[in-house]
């Protein structure tokens, strides 16, 4: 099962955006998606997400094509997490993350969104959060609940997880270290049970160390792609990020300063 | 059914519907026995109750009562569902300019119907049945504006809203300067507000109408907390924002065409009550759209009552009484939201 991209043509007032974008994002691997600031990773997130429709190309999830399934559909097969906006109101840390669970027709009952919402918590370390304002939080807090609410949207219904996607805009934004590496490694966890994920990154060593896939992105085309062994090397990076990068293909590490 | 509504309210949310239940139907039962003449439901039970009694109380207290509890509920919910729905906490009735352009039919039949339709039995349907025209007239108009309500950032909205209020504005103007004393007064305490002088047959489809309408938005509860993430996470999480847009839109401009067609313009309501529920309970709309409702059910039959005994024998327009109260919390939260 994957999400198939398939010559994706997109552009605004005759800019172009996303020039002939081919991609495969696999269950139970880690697609990392790198490039400078305006390469076109967001807009590439949000066509992939169904936000916005491409001018030319198709997009199929798990071979059906997006367009064909509904918008309540889609929330059941892929979550999405990205930048957010302010909210207004006075919503507690659980009814944020509540709102990423997916009705349907009651089929649950609310201990069972309850015993899932403890678990999502635990694993996101953002159970002692919960009765707290969500308004009150700082910013790498209200990620960590962001990214919550993204995992409880997939979290029912186990025997999909192989045909079910995560895809992430820059989830680590805000986050320290500590709470940056571990959210990757809920990746690779996520992975590991079946979910395929698509993650748009800005550390060349995380996304070096993590991921499955790379794909390099520039200008609105995808450069190279495949095995991070295989994209990751001085010439490639130095040409597209325009400054000197050193790979230490040895230890695994990415050196720029 | 049950189980979805209830599944997203905590323990003190139940407690304080429940609670908001009982007060309404106190306070029904303390307004239809005050007033500037005064019916003791004591001797109703006991059976000395007089004929003018039995009159007063089925033919005036009675729809009168009523008809403030459903207008109140309506703009209450109308005003959060709205707040909701353009992620603004400034979000009002008035802000779409429904209520100004049910004025404006309402005035239109007032000053010009009057001569037209004086004796005819329809005579009591005219001024309710131009004010709902008024009202989809409004909708209309919006509704093609904002391209099927699909362009309708908060701005955007908010825009047209003023547009649409000032040549409402205008109308009532022209026709409040073209009027004859009699008119004039009609049209003075039309436009302040009131629940004096309606009639069963009046009054009966209307809270039909407007309880189903109530009751229709409860179903965007949920939808309507997604949205408060933001369009397009709401977007992502399957919520067909466009067909909620419509539904809100097209059932608030429902509920608060009928109210303001039966009892004039009433300002604030829709605006404070949503408010006042958040702080009592929670944002979240499951709880806030039944608890908006009762509370502003019971405000308004309280506001009511007061505008009955203030100055007996004479009644004050309860519109002023909820400006009176309502403008000074405007201003409290404007100057709450520029300190956050």
């Amino acid at each position: 099962m994957s999400i198939e991209v398939q010559n994706i043509f997109y552009e605004i007032n005759n800019n172009q955006i996303l020039k002939n974008v081919s991609l495969t994002i696999d269950t139970g691997k880690i697609c990392s998606i790198l490039g400078p600031n305006g390469s076109g990773k967001s807009t590439l997130v949000k066509v992939i997400s169904g936000d916005i429709k491409p001018q030319n190309g198709f997009i199929f999830f798990n071979d059906r094509n997006l367009n064909d399934i509904s918008i309540e559909d889609r929330a059941k097969i892929r979550s999405v997490m990205s930048q957010s906006q302010q909210i207004f109101f006075d919503f507690s840390v659980r009814e944020i993350i509540e709102m990423g669970w997916i009705e349907e027709n009651g089929m649950y009952s609310i201990s069972d969104i309850n015993e899932s919402l403890q678990k999502v918590a635990k694993e996101c370390e953002v159970f002692s959060l919960l009765d707290r304002r969500f308004n009150n939080l700082s910013g790498g807090e209200q990620r960590r609940v962001h990214f919550a609410r993204t995992l409880i949207q997939l979290y029912n219904k186990i025997e999909l997880n192989n045909k079910r996607y995560l895809i992430l805009d820059e989830p680590t934004a805000n986050l320290d270290l500590l709470h940056e590496l571990k959210l990757i490694k809920k990746l690779k966890a996520k992975a590991n049970e079946g979910f395929g994920v698509l993650i748009v990154l800005h550390d060349l060593n995380i996304a070096y160390n993590f991921s499955d896939q790379i794909a390099l992105i520039n200008n609105g085309e995808i450069l190279h792609k495949g095995l991070p062994d295989d994209v990751i090397s001085d010439e490639i990076l130095t040409s597209i990020y325009r400054m000197p990068i050193k790979v230490d293909k040895q230890n695994k590490r990415i050196n720029y300063y | 059914m049950k189980n979805l509504i209830f599944r997203y309210l905590n323990f003190r949310q139940i407690l304080i519907i429940n609670l908001l239940f009982l007060i309404v139907a106190v306070s029904f039962v303390f307004a239809i026995s005050i007033g500037s003449y005064d019916i003791s439901l004591k001797n109703y039970f006991e059976g000395n109750f007089s004929e003018l009694d039995n009159v007063i109380l089925k033919n005036i207290r009675i729809p009168r009562v009523l008809l403030a509890g459903f207008v109140g509920a309506s703009l209450s919910v109308s005003g959060a569902c709205l707040q909701g729905l353009f992620r603004n906490p400034l979000a009002d009735p008035g802000l779409i300019g429904v209520s100004s352009g049910a004025a404006l039919g309402a005035a239109i039949s007032i000053v010009i119907g009057s001569e037209i339709f004086s004796s005819d039995i329809f005579a009591p349907y005219i001024v309710p049945f131009f004010a709902i025209l008024g009202s989809v007239f409004v909708i209309l108009i919006l509704f093609i504006i904002t391209n099927g309500f699909k362009n309708s950032g908060i701005t955007y909205m908010l825009l047209a809203g003023i547009a649409i209020n000032s040549l409402a504005g205008v109308g009532i103007g022209i026709l409040t300067f073209i009027s004859d004393d009699s008119e004039l007064r009609g049209l003075t305490f039309w436009t302040m507000g009131s629940f004096g002088g309606v009639k069963w047959t009046l009054i009966l489809p209307t809270i039909i109408l407007i309880l189903i309408t109530i009751f229709w938005t409860f179903r965007f509860a949920r939808k309507l907390d997604l949205i408060q993430l933001g369009e397009t996470e709401a977007y992502r999480l399957g919520v067909n924002i466009n067909k909620l847009k419509f539904n809100i839109i097209i059932s608030s401009a429902t509920i608060v065409g009928l109210g303001v067609s039966l009892a004039g313009m009433i300002g604030f309501v829709g605006l404070v009550i949503p408010h006042i529920v958040r702080l009592l309970g929670g944002v979240n709309h499951n709880y806030l759209l039944p608890a908006s409702a009762l509370l502003g059910a019971f405000l308004m039959i309280i506001a009511d009552m007061i505008s009955r005994v203030i100055i007996q024998p004479a009644e004050l327009p309860v519109g002023l009484i909820t400006s009176a109260i309502g403008a000074p919390f405007f201003l409290w939260l404007i100057f709450k939201i520029r300190k956050s």
